[in-house]
């Protein structure tokens, strides 16, 4: 035991406020989705609260069954949004996956997943493209343009419909400096954060973002220093040694730039929690701050900073007549408060019908890696999702999460619901 | 550690993944609402159907081992703690509502339902059932009937035992036992279902209720009267009791809980106010129009500073949001909040509040205080800390201090949170010797070997 006791809760110690407000209402068993499947105390934030107090009061030790509970929550948010003493037990839970890194390692294959790969832009790349052959060569198709994925991505797979691997990244089909078509004059320069998602697997969106961006007067810079966001790594994995690498990367990527866009409510609800759970120094703290600062979703950019007018928004040919409905994902609407700048963008589109489905803000289950943790679980959540959308009677659900985009796609298709999913982006022409 | 053939037993009853035995589990189950009390249980299971939990009991009553029943363990009085290990049976998967019958006006459910879930399945047919703890987003229907909860609508609508037309009950022998029925009215033998609500699990489990339900009522208004003066407050409520108007709810929020409420979330609140009632009436419209305007004559008359009527349903939603925040207010203002539930005659409710106010200055400890002021059932709260030993008995002390008074006014040990292991040892004082012999000889008659939530009502002695 060389581990001091303070050291052994470093992270936990940081947020005691939020862990000692619980009063114990219970309140939050009624909004968490976890709890609503399993029924479960230690699924929901009470329980799990009270789990990481047995820990601190040296009644409970580090154990797989410890791991396993915490793993066992989508930092949904929707306890916090609710929880009448305003305790943030989401923060808790991704500090004591922290402190549980720490004292019992990260497992296989995430060690070397999250440690080895994520980091590495380049080779994570090429292993998705080889795992991309193979997905080709040896499973068989689901119905539709998606298919089964193998190998490392069976990780998040896990028997789960999800799109191809695409044939050509982002990054290779787009240069660093995007300018302006001739004719419009540069109003701004932006940044674009274009996520692993959008990168490997929905490199199109990330065209589409940078032609309807540059046609409305917008630079944009794809820095390729860019890195992925570390959400899996330090959110869902408590890996926050590797998390300041890959955030670090990321701050100097986009060094001199006033504002950093992103199409992922994943990615830009991280990128703006590196100071609350990363920054260990005063220099990171400074850099973080002053980072988070820089970063908009790209449907706050366009309403809040941009402030197109309504004729800007015209229907891309698939969206076109059509009726839409709109998920809000966790990461938009309770990290980061974005709930009226997307709709206000779709109600604004022309010959788009706009309806919003029954409890839009409920989590869709993804949640990265809790979903490879507890795919079951994780479509059970979906289930409750497809029903809300179904209800609408909608021809597509538009959101602005890869991760949320993916679930929705694999829900729709395992219930059999024809319904379209399309980034928020995609509905504009 | 558990005994490994009990638990494949369990295992055999309700399934491996609804038999939680691993520490971390465990330790979800030790606590309640309240702040002082925890005890791991051995085990925990989730039966789905009475059948199961008759067989769980059968097994536990043949093996002499404590169950302690749970819903959501949302109480607050230590109910739900298993207190001497054992099993905990949770209820939260048998969450069925079977039947809403909008004709003959009765639900029927399982234990496990969720009351706000209940509440609106019965919101779309235009059906109310107005028992209302604050606790409904938590609280299970069963626990709400094995703690005969009550809530806000109480003043005028009565608690939930005026509404449990029917139930079934596992007993501790494992017999699963039906009473009541469906209708309003059964004048058949001793009111059994009544000995059931209310017996915080001590004597059966129960595993099916039937319910009364009334129409929802089509309009409502709320008030919202600012006092410099807390007994002058308590007077005002007494005095609209007396005139003859009988509102829906009439809830008190002192100025301490105000001012955290403010700070906590802020709505503009009049934060100077030493406290504050809140009221509604419902009904048909025009006699909610009378109503109200009546209430608001009264509260004037009886030395209310200022009185708001609300004016649409968002303004009347974030008063009681407020109230409903109340809770969370008191109980995150210090280490250890002892938050009591006596309840006073209401036409005594002054003299209580002036008793109270006394107490605070003779002991020193700060007593805040919200509550149901129309049932003259109030939470008065202390602020201590149980790490400081010489405070925290100085703070029980304080706190009996609190229920002698309540008593000499004619009041009760407990409005709505019951017994469980908090208020115990008051007990005896609280009772008729001969009624409490009578409750032990019951408890003896329905559980020989004392299985049903041991340790729980009655001190520690044997029966
Ligand atoms: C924020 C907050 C506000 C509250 N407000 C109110 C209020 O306004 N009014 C009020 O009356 N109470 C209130 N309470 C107390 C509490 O919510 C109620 O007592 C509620 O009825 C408990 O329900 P539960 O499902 O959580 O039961 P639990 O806490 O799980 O159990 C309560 C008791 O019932 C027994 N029990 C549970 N289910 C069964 C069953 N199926 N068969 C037999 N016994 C069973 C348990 O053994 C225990 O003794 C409040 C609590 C909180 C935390
Ligand atoms: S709602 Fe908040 S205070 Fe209540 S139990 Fe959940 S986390 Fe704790
Ligand atoms: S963040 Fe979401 S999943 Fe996690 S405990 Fe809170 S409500 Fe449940």
């Amino acid at each position: 035991m060389a581990k001091s006791k303070q050291d052994r809760y470093e992270q936990i110690k940081r947020f005691e406020s939020d862990l000692s407000q619980c009063m114990k209402c219970g309140f939050c068993t009624f909004w968490c989705p976890v709890y609503q499947e399993e029924r479960l105390e230690p699924s929901v934030a009470r329980g799990k609260n009270m789990m990481i107090r047995g820990l601190l009061a040296g009644d409970l030790e580090y154990t797989k069954e410890y791991a396993q509970r915490l793993n066992k929550c989508t930092l949904c948010m929707t306890c916090t949004a609710n929880c009448p003493a305003k305790a943030n037990i989401p923060n808790v839970i991704v500090a004591a996956r922290a402190d549980t890194v720490k004292a019992r390692g990260l497992k296989f294959p995430y060690n070397i997943v999250y440690r080895w790969l994520l980091p590495r832009r380049t080779l994570f790349g090429r292993v998705v493209r080889f795992a991309s052959w193979f997905q080709g060569i040896f499973l068989p198709k689901t119905e539709g343009t998606v298919r089964h994925l193998s190998m490392f991505l069976s990780a998040l797979g896990k028997g789960r419909n999800i799109p191809q691997i695409a044939p050509r990244f982002l990054r290779q089909s787009v240069s660093v400096v995007n300018k302006t078509p001739k004719g419009v004059e540069t109003t701004m320069t932006v940044g674009y954060f274009t996520g692993c998602m959008t990168d490997f697997v929905f490199p199109e969106l990330g065209k589409h973002i940078i032609d309807f961006l540059t046609r409305n007067g917008v630079e944009v810079i794809v820095p390729r220093e860019q890195g992925c966001c570390g959400a899996p790594v330090f959110l869902g994995a408590g890996d926050f040694d590797t998390g300041r690498k890959m955030a670090d990367t990321n701050v100097k990527a986009f060094e001199g730039l006033d504002y950093v866009i992103s199409d992922c409510a994943t990615c830009t609800s991280s990128l703006k929690d590196y100071n609350k759970f990363l920054a260990d120094t005063p220099e990171r703290k400074e850099a973080y701050t002053k980072f988070a600062g820089r970063i908009l979703d790209i449907s706050q950019f366009l309403v809040d900073v941009l402030k197109l007018p309504a004729s800007a928004y015209k229907p891309s040919a698939e969206a076109k007549g059509k009726k839409v409905t709109w998920h809000d994902p966790c990461h938009l609407n309770r990290h980061l408060g974005i709930t009226s700048q997307p709709r206000q963008i779709i109600k604004s589109i022309p010959d788009i019908e706009y309806v919003e489905m029954p409890n839009a803000d409920r989590c869709c289950g993804m949640a990265g890696s809790f979903s490879m943790y507890y795919y079951d679980l994780s479509k059970q959540i979906a289930d409750k999702k497809v029903e809300a959308i179904k209800s609408t009677g909608a021809d597509i659900v538009a959101s602005s999460c890869p991760g949320c985009e993916i679930q929705l796609i694999d829900s729709l298709l395992r219930n059999k619901v024809p319904v379209k999913v399309m980034h928020i982006m995609e509905l504009l022409a | 550690m558990f005994d490994k053939k009990l638990v494949s037993e369990l295992h055999k009853i309700v399934g491996k993944d609804a038999v939680l035995i691993s520490r971390e589990d465990l330790n979800a189950y030790s606590y309640d609402g309240t702040a002082t009390w925890t005890h791991l249980p051995d085990v925990v299971v989730l039966p789905t159907t009475a059948d199961q939990v008759s067989q769980i009991l059968k097994l536990a009553d043949e093996n002499r081992i404590p169950v302690t029943p749970r819903g959501a363990g949302t109480n607050v009085s230590g109910g739900s703690i298993p207190i001497k290990g054992g099993v905990v049976l949770c209820t939260t998967r048998m969450n069925k509502i079977l039947d809403i019958n909008k004709t003959n006006m009765t639900a029927i459910v399982e234990p496990g339902v969720v009351l706000h879930d209940f509440n609106i399945a019965l919101a779309k047919q235009g059906l109310f059932y107005p028992p209302d703890p604050q606790s409904f987003l938590g609280c299970t229907v069963g626990g709400t009937v094995a703690e005969n909860a009550g809530g806000p609508y109480c003043v005028k609508y009565g608690v939930t035992k005026q509404y449990v037309l029917g139930l079934e009950v596992v007993l501790a022998n494992g017999y699963i036992m039906k009473l009541g029925g469906v209708t309003v009215k059964n004048r058949t033998g001793y009111e059994l279902t009544m000995l059931f609500t209310g017996s915080e699990g001590t004597l059966g489990v129960i595993t099916k209720i039937t319910l009364r339900l009334i129409p929802m009522p089509p309009a409502s208004k709320t008030m919202m009267a600012i006092f410099d003066d807390m007994v002058v407050g308590g007077q005002a409520v007494s005095n609209i009791l007396a005139s003859g108007v009988v509102p829906a709810k009439i809830e008190f929020v002192d100025n301490f809980v105000l001012r955290r409420i403010e700070e906590m979330t802020p709505m503009g609140l009049p934060v100077d106010a030493k406290a504050l009632l809140l009221l509604q009436a419902d009904g048909s419209p025009a006699a909610v129009e009378a109503e109200s305007q009546q209430i608001v004559d009264i509260l004037k008359k009886s030395g209310a500073k200022e009185v708001k009527v609300a004016k649409d349903a968002s303004e009347a939603a974030m008063y009681w949001k407020m109230r409903s925040a109340g809770f969370a207010a008191t109980f995150s203002a210090a280490h250890t909040v002892l938050a009591e539930d006596v309840a006073v005659p209401r036409d005594k409710l002054a003299e209580f509040i002036q008793k109270l106010d006394e107490i605070s200055t003779r002991t020193g400890f700060f007593i805040c205080y919200l509550g149901h002021a129309g049932d003259g059932n109030l939470h008065p709260s202390i602020f201590t800390d149980m790490r400081n030993k010489e405070e925290f008995a100085r703070a029980q002390q304080a706190m009996e201090e609190i229920f002698e008074a309540a008593l000499s006014v004619g009041g009760v040990l407990s409005g709505e949170h019951g017994i469980g292991l908090e208020k115990q040892r008051f007990l005896k004082r609280a009772m008729d010797p001969v009624a409490l012999n009578l409750m032990r000889k019951i408890k003896a008659l329905l559980d020989p070997n004392h299985i049903l939530n041991p340790g729980k009502i009655w001190e520690e002695e044997r029966v």
